[in-house]
């Protein structure tokens, strides 16, 4: 028999031991189970489309990209965890085990059997090697699930389920492939690339007879064969969908700058009467297709700095919240209220932190702002938020202050105005908070004093600059941002500026991501990027001293939105600081709590997001805290203030410690 | 219940060059409450109603969108004085026989806090002023309000109709954005006249003069609590 | 011919000094003029107000004016004056006389003017001053008609001192029942404080947001007051979170004082604040911020953390 088995080419029959009609139930058992899948996805794709039209990404050269990196190299999973490493075991080796799967089916039914020879060996390895990580992947889960499980990540009983199928899909696989291998009686040389099959079949099958294998094979393979079709079923019933709606998501989500909210249109409001979104076909297509793609992994609410201080802000709620909405224990209920509180709404920072971490790129903060819009259309704001945006409304700035107070922060400087200089190369967009905040005056004048030294010809619009409209933007009054923007437009255009730099990196993001929604193209630089400039081309000299050890708190909008955490590390460099990170850094910042309007709430002590990040600063032992964004330095300096030993650490902006470095003490800034 | 509600174009304390114009806080605060009651269910229309030139239309635009049914303007372009202005208001109750007037307590511009009380007299009204509170009761026939007073919280129950002055702790008046003022445009300003309404009436208290208030100086910074209490203690006296 | 009529509040026990004020107003008016009580059971309080150069004084005493409803009040107030027929019905600025005055001049078709800080008569003609636009401003104002209501900035008119020559008291019998009908007392706070009324102490502290909350706020401020034998007052935005009751409000729309000591502390000095304080004669501010507006018009400023402070400021006063 071996000797006869060792002339045959290296294959095997695909349903061997299954009789035709078995072979005809299983294939119309799996079609009845695809077509019930399709089924239900198709059920699903019709809530989605109550969306209203538009809001996808139509470039699919853009979706090939995104696959490749998001869903094929599943770059945003990688991270140092027992989650992103049984991840990657289960998701190559379901891949791999699926493509095999088409492959064998192809083979069987197509022109050409092509399932032999080096191939066949290979691919028996192959499959084994991978359905080894399949189960141990499974086993990892069902381990982290049970004994070391995130909050975040949630559990409902069909999580044990569908790992418990896919478990028993492996092994019951293996038990197939080492039956068959005992009674085919392949030859060991062929044998052998099934690994695990033969393996088995060594040890455990060694004396079992041809019969009893035989029935025992049939019995798994049917067992095999349901366990197919049962997960197809589950797969738009459990956290398995999103391997159908995350490359889906991935694909066509949207493509705007990360810091950029989509803009409204006037024309679209008097039309419908609406602002924002009341109810779930407000949302477009391509929000409500995301909100079926998340698989609660979890990890946006571990990355919320809102969450993390107590709030009843959970990216994720919020996101099943209203898939639930859409079709699920949730359906017919009232958005607004019953589906997700305005506390959770006004709790965002707009950090983006959600954003960057959800490996299929879902928007969160594009959710959240759209409901805000409702809100605040409906007049559903009130308190010290609401003020702010009247005061920008009134005075052109949310502190309230009168705009010919604008140039009091550039007092005995003799800042020059696009008045007096007129052939300015760089206008320097102060920003309100530079404007009128005591903390952030003091930036801008060590700002100017480099920009001075470096002999940089700028200007200031003085009067002429009003709020850019970026709280009025995120708190959710759109059309309050638009007027500001298109006025902001005119004069910038009507100054004929081309190139801005500004210590705020709100002002920063607005100007350059989302002006261009309005006619304003310029190139906007913080001034950590220029000063970098400004220093690799010889025009500023580093400094001499540095006072000890500095920790760096990267701003959200600098950092995260706007992929900027090296020019801010230069200039602290260039100072003579040596740095010590903060674990949150770079694009990893952990946010201060003054974005998404929040500046302009009143948080209770406890709830303070400032508190954590303080906390986390003081644990580098920096005597310093560097940061280069106006609102970053007024809610860390109220951070440390309210910590204990806090009190110990400076709060200074990048340019504060640029400027001190210079002197053998520190510069003592004129008062104002 | 038909609620009437008063407000007045007043400066905008926080522009200082004095260019901006807004709705008097506590008038907002006034129909944020009428908004209220309405929402509540226990009131079907809310009527505004002020004084003043085609000016104020901003102002009546501003109200209207925060939600108003109606909106009445008297066109006059004098200065009035509260007496006067309670006499045009009296014209108008007198037309739209609300069940209720709710008025700001006092306009910050000149801090009178006065035609709330003066109207309740003209009509013989009860009233009730500086009001934190307000609770409908008996199916719309008394209202209880809690007042603000020297002596502290005050309750008491007023037979409708009645005037009720607002106080700031009343309500936060809700926010107004474009789409309200949109909405707002579509509704017609009913504006009267004095003479149309049979009001025919004089100030008798008028602004002579007005100059800015003598300014305290800031006066010397102290570096510790010792050097304070001696500075109290010996110089002022005070302690 | 009595020429004025002078409300005078009371709580049913004692006369409130502030409205002492009107007095003085009175005076300035020109004429006679007599003082007018209402309430229950306040044959003490008339008493005590005998002594002030009144012609007279008036008591109303009916146990259906325990309560000082306004729709009763002032359909009294207006009887009186239009039977003695005065020219001028006074008072003191207060909640009180804002809610009852007011009504009673719309009842004599009267012309009103409030919180005045000034009287002037020149050709016959009367000129009064009074703050505007949260005091920022003060107007000259002429009031015209035969007969008209007044109310006094108690800060700006002195207390008159006791006459040796005491008047008559006149009760005034009133038909309850013909009263208005349509207000029913309910309840008032009552808060029984040993702390003198903060618009007659000599020494106010007051509190701002700062304060952590009503414990601290009791603790730091009535402390402080406490040592000092004051009272204790707040800001809007104190009393909005919670610190402290409504009646220790002070600013332009809450209470106006003039002490001779007033303690800031916490409080940023916005102009709403600023305008119930300016007439005090030492105004001392502490603060954490040294930008903070309250420095602009304070005789002295420390600028520290109120948590270290208020507790040695309170060690250094009781030594």
């Amino acid at each position: 028999m071996e000797a006869a088995n060792s002339l045959v080419t290296p294959t095997r029959d695909v349903f061997v031991n299954i009789a035709p009609w078995m072979q005809a139930v299983f294939y119309a058992m799996i079609l009845a189970s695809l077509g019930v899948l399709s089924w239900q996805v198709w059920a699903r794709a019709r809530l989605w489309r109550q969306g209203q039209p538009g809001g996808s990404e139509r470039d699919w050269r853009l979706w090939l990209r995104r696959l490749a990196t998001y869903a094929l190299s599943q770059k945003r999973v990688h991270r140092k965890s027992l989650g992103a490493a049984l991840h990657v075991l289960l998701f190559s080796g379901f891949v791999v085990l699926t493509i095999g799967t088409t492959l064998l089916m192809i083979a069987d039914n197509g022109p050409v059997n092509f399932h032999h020879g080096w191939y066949y060996l290979f691919y028996e390895l192959t499959m084994d090697v991978f359905g080894v990580a399949v189960c141990v992947g499974c086993l990892l889960a069902l381990y982290r699930r049970a004994f070391g499980r995130p909050a975040s990540l949630g559990h409902k009983r069909r999580d044990w389920a569908l790992l418990g199928v896919l478990l028993m899909l492996s092994l019951s696989g293996f038990a197939v492939e080492a039956l068959r291998l005992h009674f085919t009686q392949v030859p060991g040389s062929i044998a052998r690339w099934s690994v695990i099959g033969s393996a088995i079949d060594m040890t455990l099958l060694r004396d079992l007879d041809l019969g009893t294998t035989r029935a025992m094979h049939l019995g798994f393979w049917w067992v095999h064969a349901v366990l197919v079709a049962a997960l197809f079923i589950s797969i738009p019933v459990t956290r398995f969908m999103h391997v159908l709606t995350g490359p889906m998501n991935i694909a066509t989500r949207p493509s705007r700058a990360m810091g950029a909210l989509a803009p409204l249109k006037l024309e679209d409001v008097e039309k419908t009467g609406r602002v924002g979104v009341a109810s779930l076909g407000d949302f477009n297509r391509q929000q409500l297709l995301s909100l079926d793609s998340c698989m609660e992994c979890g990890r946006c609410e571990d990355a919320c700095p809102a969450w993390a201080s107590g709030k009843p802000l959970s990216p994720k709620a919020v996101v099943v919240n209203l898939r639930d909405a859409m079709g699920g224990k949730r359906n017919g209920q009232p958005l607004h209220g019953a589906v997700i509180s305005p506390e959770t709404l006004w709790a965002c920072t707009m950090c983006q932190a959600c954003v960057s971490e959800c490996p299929v790129l879902i928007g969160h903060v594009d959710l959240i702002s759209d409901l805000r819009r409702h809100l605040v259309g409906e007049g559903q704001i009130t308190g010290s938020p609401a003020k702010a945006m009247s005061q920008v409304a009134r005075q052109f700035n949310p502190y309230g202050r009168s705009p010919t107070d604008r140039l009091t922060w550039a007092e005995g400087l003799q800042v020059p105005t696009v008045e007096s200089n007129p052939d300015f190369d760089y206008l320097f967009w102060v920003g309100c908070a530079a404007s009128f905040d005591r903390r952030a005056q003091k930036a801008a004048r060590a700002t100017v004093q480099l920009l001075r030294e470096a002999q940089v010809n700028f200007a200031v619009l003085g009067r002429e600059e009003h709020c850019t409209g970026d709280p009025a933007r995120r708190l959710g009054d759109e059309f309050l941002f638009q007027e500001l923007a298109q006025g902001n437009v005119e004069t910038l255009n009507t100054r004929k500026v081309e190139k801005i730099v500004s210590t705020c990196p709100h002002c920063v993001n607005t100007l350059k991501n989302e002006y261009s929604q309005f006619g304003g193209h310029y190139t906007v630089q913080h001034h950590s990027q220029l000063l970098t400039e400004l220093v690799s081309t010889g025009r500023l000299r580093g400094g001499m001293k540095s006072n000890g050890t500095i920790t760096l708190h990267d701003p959200c909008y600098l950092a995260r939105a706007n992929d900027e955490a090296d020019a801010p590390r230069v200039v602290l460099r260039t100072a003579g600081g040596t740095i010590s990170e903060m674990p949150r850094h770079g694009a990893k910042t952990f946010c201060c709590g003054a974005g998404g309007g929040r500046m302009w709430f009143e948080e209770p002590q406890t709830q303070r997001v400032s508190g954590l990040r303080a906390k986390e600063a003081m644990g580098t032992g920096a005597r310093t805290l560097a940061t280069a964004c106006p609102f970053c330095l007024n809610m860390m300096s109220d951070g440390m203030a309210s910590t204990a030993g806090g009190e110990q650490v400076r709060v200074v902006d990048i340019a504060e410690v640029l400027v001190e470095s210079r002197a053998e003490r520190p510069t003592v800034l004129p008062a104002l | 219940m038909k609620i009437l509600v008063s407000f007045k174009r007043v400066s905008d304390a926080a522009s200082q060059d004095g260019g901006q114009f807004v709705i008097n806080p506590f008038d907002e605060i006034a129909i944020e409450e009428a908004l209220r009651i309405r929402e509540r269910g226990e009131a079907a229309e809310i009527v505004g109603m002020t004084i003043g030139t085609s000016v104020v239309d901003e102002q009546v635009r501003a109200a209207l969108a925060m939600g108003l049914d109606r909106a009445i303007r008297v066109d006059d372009s004098r200065a009035l004085d509260p007496y006067a202005v309670a006499r045009i208001f009296l014209a108008v109750v007198r037309q739209e026989r609300p069940q209720v007037v709710i008025l700001g307590k006092q306009a910050v511009d000149d801090d009178a806090n006065q035609v709330g009380q003066m109207l309740a007299g003209l009509l013989n009204w009860p009233q009730a002023t500086f009001v934190s509170k307000v609770e409908f009761l008996n199916g719309n026939q008394r209202v209880r309000c809690t007042r603000e007073t020297d002596r502290g919280l005050e309750v008491i129950v007023v037979n409708l109709p009645a005037v009720i002055t607002t106080d700031l702790r009343l309500n936060e008046p809700r926010y107004v954005s474009l789409p309200g003022l949109m909405k707002a445009r579509r509704h017609p300003i009913e504006v009267l006249s004095c003479a149309q309404l049979g009001v025919g009436v004089q100030p008798r208290t008028t602004i002579v003069s007005t100059r800015p208030a003598a300014r305290r100086s800031g006066g010397v910074r102290v570096e510790s609590v010792q050097d304070l209490v001696a500075r109290l203690r010996q110089q002022e006296k005070v302690l | 011919m009595i020429q004025s009529l002078v409300i005078i509040e009371h709580d049913g026990q004692r006369v409130m000094r502030g409205s002492l004020s009107a007095i003085t107003l009175a005076h300035q008016l020109g004429g006679s003029y007599a003082l007018l009580v209402i309430g229950n059971g306040i044959a003490a309080v008339a008493e005590s107000a005998r002594a002030f150069g009144a012609a007279s004084v008036f008591v109303i005493d009916d146990l259906g004016l325990l309560e000082p409803l306004a729709d009763r009040y002032a359909t009294i107030i207006a009887e009186v004056a239009q039977r003695i027929g005065a020219s001028n019905i006074v008072g003191t600025s207060s909640t009180y006389t804002k809610d009852i005055l007011p009504r009673v001049a719309a009842l004599l078709d009267a012309a009103m003017l409030s919180d005045v800080t000034a009287v002037e008569i020149k050709d016959g003609v009367t000129l009064c001053q009074r703050p505007i636009c949260a005091g920022s401003q003060v107007a000259t104002v002429k009031i015209e008609g035969n007969v008209r209501v007044l109310t006094a900035r108690s800060t700006a008119f002195a207390v008159p001192s006791l006459n040796c020559q005491t008047c008559p008291v006149e009760q005034i019998p009133v038909d309850a029942a013909s009263l208005p009908n349509g207000t029913q007392f309910i309840s008032r706070e009552q808060r029984t404080s040993t702390r003198p009324d903060v618009t007659e102490a000599r020494v106010v502290v007051a509190g701002g947001r700062p304060l952590k909350d009503r414990e601290t706020f009791e603790r730091l401020i009535g402390g402080l007051a406490d040592a000092l034998g004051g009272a204790i007052g707040a800001t809007r935005a104190a009393v909005d979170a919670g610190l402290a009751s409504n009646d220790c409000q002070i600013g332009q729309t809450g209470k106006t004082v003039a002490p001779e000591l007033y303690i800031a502390v916490g409080v940023s000095g916005a102009v709403q604040h600023a305008a119930g304080i300016k007439d005090s004669k030492i105004i001392v501010a502490i603060n954490r911020d040294p930008e903070a507006a309250i420095f602009q018009m304070a005789t002295y400023g420390l600028v520290g953390d109120l948590y270290e402070i208020i507790p040695r400021l309170m060690a250094a006063v009781r030594s």
